[in-house]
């Protein structure tokens, strides 16, 4: 079975702090420290690229495993924000890495729930073409959208990358997954000029989709909430993360929560959390994962460390 | 639906637990004098919509600045 072997990451060093920007918004520390929560946000150079943020993580990838690219079968990329609108950024990726011809590659085209919709598509593709190795990238770089002048936004998204490699062999493995969308509320947060979103839609949207997915995961699994043992939630905003916790009535020890030191990086917000418990789950662990925004969409999924 | 009251309106906002100091919200003082931010505005609709069944556009909303605005809002719905 495909599972997750490996997520190789990266931030860009630069920042740009919100803290700074208290009297231009009229906010106070507290509301970005408890309800933003976030204190800084990761800005990438003006010349970089998504494929440059999926290149570094790369990097980071090779740092941490041993990865021979002439054993890649596909290559995905996860973008909103692409190179170009043509070709797709999965090509110019797969130039970059050098990857054989042989190897697939495409985009996905999908906000803050991508990465886990993602991890679905690729590993079924993967399943149903024999493949046993893969490299699903997000990077979504909203700094090329956002309006720093807009107190909706302006406060909230970063810029980073992720790699995470799917393996035949890997042993943290899903045991289901679950997906849906609001399409009529499209309008809830989109780029016509600028990014524009509607803060309220999309709260009210994930308060009560989100909740309802998990727990739709959980019946289908036989599990309680009990049974899992860390959550990996798309970091929105401490707001609605805690919104989530409390209507789940989950354990906030459970809960993992970090994004104050680069905000909000949209598709790329679970790998970079996961990316840093990877190493240390133990078999037998559950994790249950859930993105949701754009859209407006979800998508949740409970994985099994396995031996 | 019967008439509802502020109670009614305090204690589903209690319920929902959206903010933690519902028994000090003053029913005709504006919400945002009472630290209650944007963000702590749509759980408080969120909550009332959830409570009563009923549905607040975003159009409505710059007519809900207090508990007395959400009880008259509810009740001539």
């Amino acid at each position: 079975m495909i599972g997750i072997s490996q997520i190789g990451t990266y931030i860009p060093e630069t920042m740009i702090s919100n803290l700074e920007l208290l009297e231009k918004f009229d906010v106070s520390e507290e509301f970005v420290r408890e309800k933003i929560g976030v204190l800084q946000r990761a800005r990438k150079g003006p010349e970089q690229k998504a494929s440059d943020l999926c290149i570094q993580a790369f990097g980071d990838l090779k740092n941490k495993i041993d990865v021979n690219v002439e054993e890649i079968e596909c290559c995905v990329v996860v973008t909103q924000n692409p190179d170009f609108n043509i070709p797709h950024t999965s090509a110019i990726v797969h130039g970059k890495l050098d990857l054989p011809e042989e190897c697939a590659s495409f985009d996905i085209s999908l906000g803050c729930s991508g990465y886990v919709y993602a991890l679905s598509i690729v590993m079924a593709f993967m399943q149903a073409n024999g493949m046993k190795k893969g490299l699903l990238f997000t990077a979504d770089p909203y700094s090329e959208v956002v309006d720093e002048n807009d107190k909706n936004t302006a406060l909230i998204f970063g810029d980073a990358g992720t790699v995470s490699l799917l393996d035949s062999s890997a042993t943290l493995i899903p045991l289901a997954f679950d997906f849906g969308s609001r399409g009529k509320a499209y309008k809830g947060l989109i780029n016509e000029e600028k990014l524009y979103m509607n803060g309220r839609a999309v709260f009210g949207f994930t308060a009560t989709v989100v909740p309802a997915s998990i727990n739709k995961l959980l019946k289908k699994l036989s599990l309680t909430k009990e049974n899992i043992d860390r959550w990996y939630l798309h970091q929105g905003s401490k707001y609605i993360i805690n919104t989530i916790v409390q209507r789940l009535e989950l354990n906030e020890d459970k809960v993992v929560f970090d994004m104050y030191e680069y905000g909000n990086t949209v598709s790329s917000s679970i790998p970079l959390l996961l990316s840093k418990d990877i190493d240390s789950l133990k078999p037998g662990e559950k994790i249950g994962l859930s993105g949701f925004g754009v859209g407006l969409s979800w998508s949740s999924a409970i994985f099994q460390k396995t031996n | 639906m019967s008439t509802v009251s502020v109670g009614d309106v305090l204690e589903a906002i209690k319920k929902a637990k959206v903010i933690t100091s519902v028994d000090k919200l003053e029913p005709a003082a504006l919400l945002s004098d009472q630290d209650v931010d944007s963000l702590d505005l749509s759980g408080i609709l969120l909550s009332i919509e959830e409570a009563f069944g009923v549905e607040i556009p975003d159009e409505d909303i710059d007519g809900i600045q207090t508990i007395n605005d959400i009880v008259n809002y509810i009740n001539e719905k």
